[in-house]
C-alpha cells in the first residue's frame, strides 16, 4: 500500500465547516485523508495545536477560514493570515517542511473550493511522503 | 524530626547553590530545625565518588529529599542523576537548567560537533574533535532532568530565586504543599500599560528604555510598548519577592525569559511570536528568534537548522 497522508484541517464554524456540510449533502467527493477539527474561528488556532498535530502523527496541517473580510468576528482571520506567515517560518526552526502547513479562505457555499483545497493539499503532502524529523522530539 | 536531604549538581555552574545560600539568615532555623543536609558535593566536603575521586560505584546517601540543579549533557550526569532518583523519596529540579535545559541547551540548535566546533576549535586554539578519552561520554544532546528520570517539584530560575527555594523546603519539610506563583511576569509586573497598537517593530535592547532612574518603576513605561523585545508574556513569575516588580524589569531592563514558560510545556519562542504576530507586530523584526528559547532549548524544542534535501522537479 502507498502513503497514505493524516491531514488535519482547523475549519471555522461559520464559512468552512458550513462548506464542509455543504459538500456532505451536495455528495461532492473528496480525499478520506483530511480529518475535520471544527473551531469557532481561524484566528483562534494558536500556533501550537499547528505543531502539536505535526508533533503527533499527522503529515499536513490546514487551517481554512472566511474569505478576508468576511470574518464573524470582523478580524479574525486576519489575525490567522497574520500569524500564518509566522508558522510557515517557524516550522522550519522546528524542523518540518514549511509546504506541510497552509491556509486557505472558503466561504459556506463554496463546497466545490474546500473539496478542492483539500485535494491539492492531500496530493502535496502525498508527493511529500510522511514527517521525516532530522531530530525528532523525545528521543 | 528533620527530614535528610542530598544535594547534588549535573551540567551547572552552581548559580543554584550560591541561590541556596542566599536564603540567607532563614536557612540557619531551615537547617537546624527542618533539613538534615547529609550529601551536597559542593556545599559540603562530601563527594559522591569518595573524598578524592577513588571511588569506582556512584554512593549517594539515602534521603527524603533530593535537589538536582543542572541539566542532563553527559553520561556521568546521567548516572549521578538516575542514583539520585534511586534513593530519594523526593526529588526537585532546581533552576532552569534542571527544569528546561537553561542556557547549555543552546547548544541543541547547533548539535554537539558544530558546538564544540564553534567554542573550542576557533583560529586560535587548536583543532580539536569531541574529545573521547578521560571524560564522560556526551549525549547527543542537553536534556532537562524531567527528560530522564520522572521529577517531583520543578523550581526554575537562573537563578532561582531563594524565597521559593525556602518556601518549597520548608513546605516539604512540614508535609504540605509549597505555595509557588503559577503567572506570567507581565502579571506581576507594575509598569505603565498605555495601550498597544504604537509598536509595530521589537528592538533589541542596545538603547536605555526611556525612564526616570529616580521615579519608581510604576512610573516607567510597559518595555514592550516602548519596543522593546521583552519576554514577559511568556516568562513564569517568580524572579522577584510578592508585591515587587520583576527583577530585570525593576532596573528597566527587558525580561529575558529566565524563569522558563509559564506553563511547564510552553514554548517560549513560539508563545512570543505567536503574541508578536497577532498583535499586528512584525514578527520579522525579531533578531535570531532562536535565542527566544535560550533558557527553554530542552525537550527537543531548539533543534538544529533543517536542511533541505534538494527536491527533484519534473
Amino acid at each position: 500500500m502507498g502513503f497514505e497522508p493524516k491531514i488535519i484541517a482547523f475549519c471555522c464554524n461559520w464559512c468552512s465547516y458550513a462548506a464542509a456540510d455543504l459538500a456532505g449533502t451536495s455528495r461532492i467527493q473528496y480525499p478520506h485523508n483530511v480529518r475535520i477539527i471544527r473551531v469557532m474561528c481561524s484566528g483562534m488556532v494558536h500556533p501550537e495545536l499547528v505543531l502539536d498535530a505535526l508533533s503527533h502523527g499527522a503529515d499536513g496541517v490546514m487551517v481554512i477560514g472566511c474569505h478576508l473580510g468576511e470574518c464573524h468576528y470582523q478580524d479574525g482571520n486576519h489575525k490567522a493570515l497574520a500569524r500564518s506567515d509566522m508558522i510557515t517560518e517557524l516550522l522550519d526552526d522546528m524542523g518540518y517542511e514549511n509546504e506541510r502547513y497552509s491556509i486557505s479562505w472558503v466561504s459556506s457555499s463554496e463546497p466545490d473550493r474546500l473539496a478542492r483545497a483539500f485535494t491539492n493539499m492531500t496530493e502535496r503532502i502525498r508527493k511529500m511522503g510522511p514527517v521525516d524529523l532530522q531530530n525528532p522530539a523525545g528521543q | 524530626m528533620a527530614v535528610r536531604a542530598v544535594l547534588e549538581w549535573l551540567n551547572s555552574c552552581s548559580g543554584c547553590e550560591i541561590a541556596i545560600l542566599n536564603i540567607g539568615e532563614a536557612l540557619i532555623p531551615l537547617v537546624s530545625e527542618h533539613l538534615d543536609i547529609v550529601h551536597a558535593p559542593i556545599l559540603m566536603d562530601h563527594k559522591c565518588l569518595g573524598q578524592c575521586g577513588e571511588g569506582s560505584e556512584i554512593e549517594i546517601p539515602e534521603a527524603d529529599i533530593g535537589i538536582v540543579s543542572g541539566g542532563v549533557a553527559n553520561t556521568e550526569h546521567l548516572e549521578v542523576l538516575l542514583a539520585m532518583r534511586e534513593k530519594c523519596r523526593l526529588l526537585i529540579a532546581l533552576g532552569t537548567c534542571a527544569t528546561h535545559g537553561g542556557i547549555p541547551a543552546l547548544m541543541n540548535g547547533q548539535g554537539l560537533g558544530e558546538g564544540i566546533k564553534g567554542v573550542f576549535a576557533t583560529s586560535g586554539t587548536d583543532p580539536c574533535s569531541v574529545p573521547d578519552v578521560g571524560v564522560p561520554a556526551a549525549l547527543d544532546r542537553v536534556y532537562a532532568c524531567d527528560e530522564k528520570v520522572r521529577i517531583d517539584l520543578f523550581l526554575p530560575g537562573c537563578p532561582p530565586n531563594p524565597a521559593l527555594i525556602a518556601e518549597v523546603l520548608t513546605a516539604v519539610a512540614q508535609g504540605r504543599d509549597p505555595v509557588q506563583p503559577g503567572k506570567s511576569v507581565c502579571d506581576t509586573c507594575q509598569v505603565l500599560r498605555e495601550g498597544k497598537g504604537a509598536v509595530s517593530k521589537v528592538r533589541r535592547f542596545l538603547v536605555n528604555a526611556d525612564y526616570n532612574a529616580e521615579e519608581p518603576v510604576q512610573r516607567m513605561r510597559c518595555l514592550l510598548e516602548q519596543g522593546f523585545m521583552c519576554m514577559g508574556p511568556v516568562t513564569a513569575a517568580g524572579c522577584a519577592a510578592a508585591g515587587l516588580p520583576p527583577s530585570c524589569i525593576r532596573v528597566g531592563v527587558p525580561c529575558r525569559g529566565c524563569f522558563g514558560p509559564v506553563r511547564r510545556d510552553g514554548n517560549q519562542m513560539l508563545d512570543m511570536m505567536n503574541a508578536l504576530a497577532s498583535n499586528g507586530i512584525d514578527f520579522k523584526s525579531v533578531v535570531d528568534r532562536r535565542s527566544l528559547l535560550r533558557f527553554s532549548g530542552a525537550h527537543g524544542l531548539l533543534r538544529q537548522i533543517r536542511t533541505r534535501p534538494v527536491r527533484e522537479r519534473g
